[in-house]
């Protein structure tokens, strides 16, 4: 063992701590920690940020390694702490329709528990299900489902966090209402592990909807693809996602990919219908496809699956009313990837908050490939950014989100409150450090 | 009494917000002395009305170079204290600003001035087929800045969500006067979320001048039905029933006995029969289609729980009709008693009879009147601790009932305050819900923002042992 995971087996085992080729799957944007350490219980977490506060160590919280390729790069990587061993559901009410469970627990084992009481998490993040609640809670990620119930800020009631210096904050609670003091749980939800290591959550639940129903309404171009999903989302209805999708290459049987608008319908019975009839007349065509149940489900996965395998992901996003401008904003990017390589490039944006994620297979390597790239997006950043948007780098190649950052100007003010945060969880200044713009 | 203005300072701010605009005089000060929970009382040194952000931004500025502390106040209806202002600190009030800056149907989009009226924004909103959902009992009369300072609540919150869900940007101002913008939808700009942290930060960060918030489309149709029941505990079961199956219905109110007996002795009696137990008002909305099964799904569910008697409303004024009970029942306690001290807390929603009962219990053991009025759907009480302010052996027992019922909701698995803020009057149950270490990291927080503890002192956070006694 090298001797940083030889103190830390030390303070807690053997078994709980591995070094070596074994650390290399829990890379960090590409960086490989010393040690990645499983604690078992909120002591053992305080023990060993209090231990690397003592001795300086870079930590990065994580809790099956799903998302740590993700998003800015942090200054150093040398322990992953993995709540992965702390994965229990500690407490769950049907009556009263939240659920407690530790940090490392995965959405997948949530959701096979919950539907036992027809009762679901209404979440959807991009990644697998296999990635965990505190993972999920930690960057914030939400997916199509954010149109009808909100993202995890709004359905995340409560959260157990260990600080930097290995204080234990049990933040919010188990109820819907609650403003009993200031809102940490709000700093805490979406802050890539800058604060603490979160142990616990607790989450709100919602009754299974009698109808599950996607409808597919297909688009000739990604214009006409974009200008139906505002209008079927203008609908006043209130649905439970509207997204544009465009498969890659190859993914939607013959020929080129052709955009889809998805609509997912959460109803009782009697207004499914009347839902389905709205929107049909409103999209001037009945949809191409229409499925219910577990396919109107598999639909949605294939959306959160999306991500998966691409080496540059990059959320894109103007006022919803400016998506058919932002689709067509992209035709910038062709020269970017390979088109030759995989599914090429797919792309899906949520209609009601206009955000399009661009997921590219594998950035073209030719020459001056690099200088182009960061020219093509800095660029891109810019003109979102003078017209009240932005363009957040999410997953890419170190030499791409090292040039250009992975967000986008916030100004010196909200930055100086950013370092007082930090300041406030984490005086030693060893966690996730980098991963924010300071 | 308040330290008065000195020359210089008044005529400091009068040169920002003009003459009219700095009220200095302890008769014009009597109107800012308290808020709707009117057990306290406090008159600040001076109220300035400024009219924009950069009037306000100068405001603090001045404020700041003289060292004096700042309370932020929107219309005077919140009911913990938050808007109170002790004799050195000047208040700055919003009432001069209400303006609409900007409404964008097409994003279902506003930007509005902190001290519009909540009502006003839906109304601006309704010829776009639009409305502003957070819809706190004061809607007539409360602003959007008040609510984004105490992340309110209200009736329809149970199935659209409080304050936060709705506020996309904020313009604020700190204590020196800088001026920062938070958020801004259609733009992911990384980051914690100082939105979601300033939204129900109580006017202790900084005040919110500009805001900007989410629109929600009318629904197609809405349905009030009234049940009626000879047991509480009947109308918990029927709220947990009805709560378990697919959309919850837009509102769940319960009132209880006494709160019925109340309304119904007062000028704003609704039909309620007086020997009943609790009134469970129910209300859906939706497309048109679908309403009319969740009606009947609801009757079922209310007759098998032991619903006495079930009405429907088939028309608008019935369905005023039936609200008019719930909404009024605060109005109507106010007639019966001289003063009221509204109590908030939050239960899981299982355990809303074991904890009426024993907020029951309480009320008899203090020889008080307690009638409670609740969103029921979200476990959020309303008791109401009914009194008289010039009785102050009949107040201090009002406060020992409100201590131990705080205490009876957290045991329960609840909290402190659902959506009425801690202000004032809670910062003594602080404790009981949050640990030393949880309440200094708030302090923490509250330093980035105010380091010099300038913005509305001697709120939310209890003080420091070691300096007990410095303010109540």
């Amino acid at each position: 063992m090298n001797p940083l995971a030889g103190l830390l087996s030390e303070r807690l085992s053997k078994a709980q701590v591995v070094d070596g080729f074994e650390t290399e799957r829990w890379a960090v944007c590409g960086r490989v920690p010393q040690a990645v350490v499983f604690p078992e219980s909120e002591e053992e977490v305080a023990e060993v940020l209090s231990l690397s506060s003592e001795e300086g160590w870079q930590c990065i919280p994580g809790g099956r390694g799903g998302w740590l390729h993700g998003g800015q790069p942090p200054h150093g990587v040398d322990v992953v702490v993995s709540t992965e061993r702390m994965n229990d559901i500690s407490a769950y009410e049907p009556a009263d329709q939240f659920i407690e469970a530790r940090a490392g627990a995965e959405l997948d084992a949530l959701e096979r528990r919950t539907l036992e009481c027809r009762q679901w998490l209404a979440l959807d993040p991009p990644g697998g299900e296999r990635g965990t609640l505190g993972a999920m809670v930690a960057v914030g990620a939400a997916g199509p489902l954010q149109a009808g119930f909100g993202s995890p800020r709004d359905q995340v009631l409560g959260a157990t966090l260990v600080t930097g210096d290995g204080r234990v904050l049990g933040l919010g609670g188990r109820v819907v209402k609650n403003v009993a003091g200031f809102d940490l749980l709000k700093l805490v939800t979406g802050s890539w592990g800058t604060l603490g290591v979160i142990t616990s959550v607790t989450m709100r639940l919602h009754p299974v909807p009698a109808i599950d129903r996607s409808l597919l309404f297909k688009a000739p171009d990604l214009t006409e693809g974009a200008t139906l999903a505002r209008h079927l989302a203008r609908a006043p209805l209130s649905l439970a996602a509207v997204e544009l999708l465009v498969p890659g290459d190859g993914e939607s049987g013959a020929g080129a990919s052709s955009p889809l608008v998805a609509v997912r319908i959460m109803e009782s019975v009697d207004s499914a219908d009347e839902v389905e009839r709205v929107l049909s007349e409103r999209a001037g065509m009945p949809p191409v496809e229409r499925l219910e149940g577990e396919k109107s489900a598999a639909i949605f996965d294939n959306v959160r699956a999306m991500e998966d395998g691409a080496e540059l992901v990059l959320r894109l996003s103007l006022l919803p009313s400016r998506l058919p401008d932002l689709v067509e904003m992209i035709s910038r990017l062709s020269d970017l990837y390979d088109p030759t390589a995989g599914w090429g490039m797919r792309l899906a944006a949520h209609a009601y908050t206009g955000v399009l994620r661009v997921m590219i297979a594998k950035v073209r390597r030719s020459d001056a490939w690099l200088d182009r790239a960061i020219e093509e997006l800095g660029d891109l950043r810019r003109s979102l950014e003078a017209e009240g948007g932005s363009l957040v780098v999410s997953q890419s190649p170190p030499e791409i989100v090292g040039a250009i950052g992975a967000w986008g100007g916030s100004g010196p003010p909200v930055a100086l409150f950013t370092a007082g945060i930090q300041a406030a969880f984490d005086p030693a200044s060893i966690l996730a450090q980098g991963r924010f713009p300071q | 009494m308040p330290e008065p203005l000195t020359k210089e300072l008044g005529d400091r701010l009068r040169s920002v917000v003009g003459d009219a605009w700095v009220i200095a005089d302890a008769d014009r000060l009597l109107a800012y002395e308290s808020d709707g929970l009117t057990a306290y009382r406090k008159t600040p040194r001076a109220v300035v009305l400024p009219r924009d952000t950069d009037e306000v931004s100068c405001v603090l500025g001045i404020l700041s170079q003289e060292g004096v502390c700042a309370v932020p106040r929107g219309a005077g209806t919140g009911l913990s204290g938050g808007a109170l202002a002790d004799g050195d600190a000047v208040v700055i009030g919003t009432a001069r600003m209400t303006d609409m800056l900007d409404l964008d149907p097409e994003n279902r989009l506003a930007r509005v001035q902190p001290g519009m009226i909540n009502e006003n924004l839906t109304t601006a909103a309704e010829p776009f087929g639009l409305y502003y959902a957070p819809d706190p009992s004061s809607q007539s009369a409360c602003t959007l800045g008040g609510n984004v300072a105490e992340n309110s609540g209200g009736p329809h919150c149970l199935k659209y969500g409080v304050t936060s869900r709705y506020v996309t940007g904020l313009t604020i101002v700190t204590y020196d006067g800088k001026i920062v913008e938070l958020g801004g939808f259609g733009r992911e700009s990384g980051g914690y979320d100082l939105l979601g942290l300033f939204v129900g930060s109580e006017g202790c960060f900084g005040i919110a001048t500009e805001i900007e918030v989410r629109l929600l489309p009318k629904p197609e149709g809405v349905r009030t039905l009234l049940a009626i029941f000879d047991r509480l505990g009947d109308a918990g079961s029927a709220v947990t029933e009805i709560m378990a199956e697919g959309l919850p219905p837009a509102a769940l109110e319960i009132i209880d006995g006494p709160t019925i007996r109340a309304v119904e002795a007062s000028v704003f009696a609704a039909g309620f029969p007086t020997d009943a137990e609790a009134a469970l008002v129910i209300e859906f909305d939706g497309i048109e289609a679908g309403l009319t099964s969740d009606v009947e799904r609801a009757v079922v569910q209310c007759r098998a729980a032991g619903a006495r008697e079930v009405r429907i409303a088939d028309s608008a004024e019935e369905r005023l009709a039936l609200w008019k009970g719930r909404k009024k029942a605060f109005g109507a306690m106010g007639q019966i008693a001289n003063d009221l001290m509204v109590q908030d807390g939050t239960v899981p929603r299982s355990k809303l009879t074991e904890v009426l009962g024993r907020i029951s219990e309480i009320g008899v053991r203090h020889d008080l009147t307690i009638a409670n009025v609740f969103h029921a759907g979200d476990g959020n009480l309303h008791p109401n601790l009914l009194f008289d302010r010039s009785d102050p052996e009949e107040l201090s027992r009002v406060e020992r009932a409100s201590t131990e019922i705080m205490a009876v909701c957290v045991e329960a698995g609840g909290t402190i305050t659902g959506e009425h803020g801690v202000g004032l009057d809670k910062r003594r149950y602080m404790s009981l819900v949050h640990s030393p270490d949880e309440l200094d990291a708030m302090r923490r927080i509250k330093a980035v923002f105010d380091p010099l503890g300038r913005m509305n002192p001697g709120k939310v956070l209890p003080d420091l042992p070691d300096s007990a006694g410095a303010a109540p």
